[in-house]
């Protein structure tokens, strides 16, 4: 078996891939770098594999964490593992959007699966998992709860400070002017999309789009991503543990 | 060969402690420092009136006064600049010499004069018409007026057997630079993009006569040791500055070497030859007259683009690094440029964003380690 | 019949004649230039070449707060939200070349006078490369002395008359001096009504309502060289003098309290509440340094009078100078405060703002606030966090006058 554990900012997860490259098993905790996260999603993810650590040939880490955790046998970064990944699950995507909880990147994917180009935000949390955490925060819901907030909005309200803080201060004397809260969430979501608009741009992006990351669960998001782009967005299956897919793909490779 | 790693740990630790190896060359040489800011600055003249030209491109310090004067969206060179003359760094300085040659240093210049006052100012405007005739007049007049200021500082007249002297040893060094990144393409085991950097950098600590000595002694020695077998990538860089040095470790580490640059701080200011022709001061703003492709000099049809490209293939590079200094505007202006030209010559491009007082490297590992497996 | 028409009519007449016989020209396969709003025009209308300000035309989209568009795609093609958004307007709209706020024709021609930063000299080099058109650069070199230096005098005259023979290669047309001539004294004519007409504004209280000139300025800029504009400014100055004369202040339901002046560009996008908060609080932007950037004056045919003049102003001056002529607008127009503009956009400006600040205030004793915000790209902006700053100096302004009845 092929173990791959991603550990990102918040989160860690894991997924096997047997000898005939199938995929087995994916698990994921709220836990990230520097916490017990990997270590338990790793066990998850053998558990529901039944099987133990000695069966595994060959482990590839990726995400924040993937440089510091001792338990793999290779690092690769996340944006090969998240091309990887979707790419052995989906024919025919050629960029995919990664929202994650610190970092947002576009990359532009060939047919064999492997990057051809890649961009990244900036040192900024505008854009990112962060944003959408401070607005739930505001608007007093859980960010599960943002999408179904998000479908019920009626009138078009834009957020344009792109700083978090400022945004934050600017949703607040919304609210307080009397804006729906609906329509808040909504002008959230559109505020993330612009910037991710922006970064397709950058790196040339084309159909078939698909969307990883748990931001990728927020259906309003990929909706309001869609419309942005004038091109349709598919939530990746998997979405959030794309990228340890990817690790045990390449650990596959590796080990094998 | 052990003659070799001892010449380039020698510059490696000149460069990486400036505070250092300018008291050292300072005492060595006996002459005081003038400081130079970036990007061009007439240190030849400064050198014939027997001072020591220091360069000054910033360095990684906590901003607590320069916030008096500069907002946080300001270039982080010029924020350290103004935060080590407030708090004394350079206070050994008998001046500096600031160019302007964007809106930032225009106002780093004037705010200079208020901030730091124990360290006197000699302004510089470079014209941007350089390619007219009146243009050249201008330059030669404003060399002239640094002579002037200068020769006022020492008490004493600057002979022109002295600029002429001045002038050839800066060719000097420079012709020596040309054939040091020209021969250390070939050696990017030993000369790695951290190291080949750090040799750059210790020219602007030290006596130049010094400097090209110890290089010429460098290239002599690689070239009796034959090319080496390098599998990793081999790239061109762009950019105001390749800094931080954590940056280049992150480099080393994927095994990408910069074989060739465009640095405004390594080769632009040594790429370009002199004429033959007219008084060293002539022959300096000629060289300025002559400068192809730098950002901070108009040109009416920009030519970095398709020069970065010509780049790649003298020096058989795979791709383009782009080093961002933010809130650099004059080198944020041209990326979009030669981002378009460099991506319709299907060459490979990374692009990264620094500054002075980064230290979370996290992204930028990813970024590079990505960018190395996407051509690995 | 007796209808005659206001200044403010007037304006916008002309506002929507500049733009649309500059479209018409294009369709008509004239000539059309774009050009840094405080370059030496006179060469242009000289030749009759039609212009238009990327400048002003950045501002009219940001007013009309169609600005995103055009930011987004300047920023998708790489351009960093560090930078100028004019630029990042203008370029944006070189792509799309439409926008429903106002349009300009695709210029043949680009002409660039870096008297008001070196950011155009970028900004027009990136145009001339994507358009693959002839620019015609001015250089003005930055006065770190106080005075323009006579050997840069004598480079940008050198440069007028390396334009003129660049022009003559352009339009294939000779430059006629004899109309040189008339231009320039036009543009020296309405120079100067636009400076008589602001400076009422000495008055108290003031006749003129500071963002007036906001608008008024658009066509100090378009229309610097032409008659029309002479005629506008005149016009102003005629119906300010008399609403003077008459004890008329700026507001009609409301007493001047406060004087202000107010240094930087303006919030476009956000034009209307920076206004309303300020008059909430009796608050009247009296004059700024707009006034004396557009007073570009020589003598008809003194060449290198009229690069000095060009070159003299006030962004390409030296600190002392900027804290010298602050000063003097505190005195002359009787100002209680300073509003300065931190504009993420113009970093030629902010970066002296701070020590300027402080020696104003030295000089002069008043009180004085800095906000952030942007001339166009509306991310900047706080408008809870400007209302506060606003307060803060209406409250120090109160402070000084309470203790001035008090003395």
């Amino acid at each position: 078996m092929y173990l791959g554990i991603d550990i990102g900012s918040s989160s860690s997860k894991a997924a096997l891939i047997n000898e005939n490259k199938e995929l087995v098993a994916t698990d994921l905790i709220n836990m990230g770098t520097g916490t017990k996260g990997p270590d338990e999603t790793i066990s998850n993810v053998l558990r529901l594999a039944k099987i133990s650590r000695e069966n595994i040939a060959f482990t590839v880490a990726t995400g924040y964490g993937r440089v510091t955790f001792s338990g793999a046998d290779s690092q690769i970064t996340e944006i090969s593992c998240h091309a990887k990944g979707v790419s052995f699950m989906m024919k025919g995507v050629r960029t995919i959007i990664d929202i994650g909880g610190q970092d947002a990147k576009v990359i532009k994917v060939g047919n064999d699966g492997k990057v051809k180009n890649f961009v990244m935000n900036e040192k900024c949390a505008a854009g990112t998992g962060r944003f959408l955490e401070v607005m739930a925060r505001v608007l007093g819901c859980k960010i599960d709860e943002l999408s179904d907030l998000a479908d019920k909005s009626t009138t078009d309200i834009s957020i344009s400070s792109v700083c978090t803080v400022f945004a934050e201060s600017e949703v607040i004397s919304r609210l307080a002017s009397g804006a729906a809260i609906e329509d808040v969430a909504r002008g959230a979501h559109l505020s993330i999309a612009k910037r991710i608009v922006g970064m397709c741009s950058r790196v040339g992006y084309e159909p078939v789009i698909a969307m990883t990351g748990g931001v990728a669960l927020n259906s309003n998001i990929v909706k309001v991503l869609s419309n942005e782009l004038e091109s349709s967005v598919i939530t990746a299956p998997h979405t959030q543990a794309a990228g340890a897919i990817g690790a045990a793909l390449f650990a596959y490779e590796k080990g094998i | 060969m052990s003659e070799l790693k001892t010449l380039i740990s020698q510059l490696e630790n000149i460069a990486l402690n400036p505070g250092k190896s300018v008291a050292k060359s300072v005492k060595d040489t006996g002459k005081e420092p003038i400081g130079c800011f970036p990007i061009y600055t007439p240190e030849e003249i400064v050198y014939a009136a027997g001072y020591l030209p220091v360069g000054m491109w910033g360095g990684k310090t906590e901003i607590k006064q320069a916030d008096k004067y500069l907002q946080s969206f300001c270039c982080s060179i010029m924020r350290s600049n103004i935060e080590y003359g407030m708090k004394g760094t350079y206070d050994g300085l008998k001046a500096v010499i600031i160019p302007t040659f964007c809106d930032t240093l225009k106002c780093v210049c004037e705010n200079w004069k208020t901030a730091v006052p124990q360290v006197p100012v000699i302004t510089v405007v470079y014209p941007q018409n350089r390619l007219l005739d009146a243009g050249y007049q201008y330059l030669v007049t404003e060399f002239n007026r640094i002579k002037d200021e200068i020769e006022k500082l020492k008490g004493e007249k600057i002979s022109s057997k002295n600029m002429e002297k001045s002038f050839s040893i800066y060719e000097n060094y420079r012709e020596a630079m040309r054939s040091f990144v020209k021969v250390v393409k070939d050696y990017p085991i030993t000369i790695n993009t951290r190291t080949r950097h750090l040799i750059i950098k210790a020219a602007y600590f030290m006596d130049k006569k010094d400097y090209t000595d110890i290089i010429i002694q460098i290239v002599n020695e690689l070239k009796n040791s034959s090319a080496e077998n390098f599998n990793g990538i081999r790239v061109v860089a762009t950019g105001l500055i390749g800094e931080p040095v954590e940056l280049l470790n992150i480099f080393v580490e994927n095994n990408i070497a910069v074989v060739a640059d465009d640095f405004a701080q390594e080769s632009r200011q040594f790429r370009v030859q002199a004429r033959n022709k007219g008084t060293a001061i002539e022959k300096m703003a000629y060289r300025i007259v002559d400068q192809k492709g730098c950002t901070f000099l108009y040109e009416e049809v920009k030519t970095k683009g398709q020069m970065l490209i010509d780049m790649v293939k003298e020096s058989k590079a795979q791709a383009v690094v782009v080093v961002m200094m933010k809130f650099c505007d004059p080198e944020e202006f041209d990326y979009p440029i030669i981002k378009e030209e460099i991506e319709k010559a299907d060459i490979p491009m990374l692009y990264i964003e620094t500054d002075m007082q980064m230290d979370s490297y996290e992204q930028i590992r990813t970024r590079v380690q990505s960018f190395a497996e996407m051509l690995g | 019949m007796e209808n005659k028409i206001t200044s403010k009519q007037m304006l916008g007449e002309l506002l929507e004649k500049h733009y649309k016989s500059a479209i018409e020209a294009k369709a008509n396969g004239k000539m059309v230039a774009w050009a840094t709003s405080i370059c030496p025009q006179e060469l242009l209308e000289t030749m009759d070449i039609d212009v238009v300000y990327p400048e002003n035309h950045a501002a009219a989209i940001g007013a009309r707060k169609c600005a995103p568009e055009f930011i987004e795609q300047s920023e998708g093609k790489g351009y960093s939200s560090d930078i100028c958004s004019y630029a990042r307007v203008n370029m944006g709209y070189a792509d799309i070349q439409f926008s429903e706020a106002e349009n300009i024709p695709m210029p043949d021609l680009l002409f660039c006078c870096s008297n008001i930063c070196n950011t155009v000299i970028k900004w027009y080099e990136n145009l001339a490369k994507n358009l693959g058109i002839p620019l015609i650069m001015f250089d003005m070199p930055f006065n770190h002395t106080y005075e323009v230096p006579e050997y840069s005098v004598k480079y940008m005259r050198s440069q007028i008359e390396y334009a003129i023979k660049k022009l003559e290669e352009i339009t294939g047309k000779k430059f006629d001096f004899d109309n040189f001539a008339e231009v320039m004294k036009l543009s020296n004519e309405t120079c100067e009504w636009w400076k008589k007409a602001t400076d009422l504004a000495v008055n108290i209280p003031s006749p003129l309502k500071g963002f007036d000139m906001f608008n008024y300025m658009a066509l100090i800029v378009c229309m610097r060289g032409k008659k029309e504009g002479k005629e506008l400014y005149k016009l102003w100055y005629e119906e300010l003098k008399e609403k003077s004369e008459k004890g008329i202040g700026p507001f009609r339901d409301q007493e001047e309290k406060y004087r202000v002046m107010w240094d930087g560009i303006a919030c476009w996008p956000n034009l209307s509440v920076t206004y309303k908060t300020l008059k909430k609080y009796g608050i009247n932007m009296v004059t700024s340094t707009y006034p004396e950037s557009w007073n570009v004056r020589y003598e008809t045919n003194d060449l290198d009078g009229m690069a000095r003049a060009y070159s003299s102003n006030y962004a390409n001056r030296n600190l002392e100078y900027d804290v010298q002529n602050v000063s003097k607008l505190v005195r002359d127009f009787k100002l209680d405060g300073i509003i300065y503009h931190s504009n993420r956009s113009c970093k030629l400006m902010d970066f002296r703002q701070y020590e300027v600040q402080r020696r104003v205030e030295e000089e002069t004793g008043v009180p004085s606030v800095i906000f952030d915000g942007d001339q166009t790209d509306p991310r900047i902006f706080s408008e809870a966090q400007y209302e506060t700053r606003i307060q803060a100096l209406v409250e120090m302004m109160e402070n000084n006058k309470k203790a001035g009845r008090d003395k």
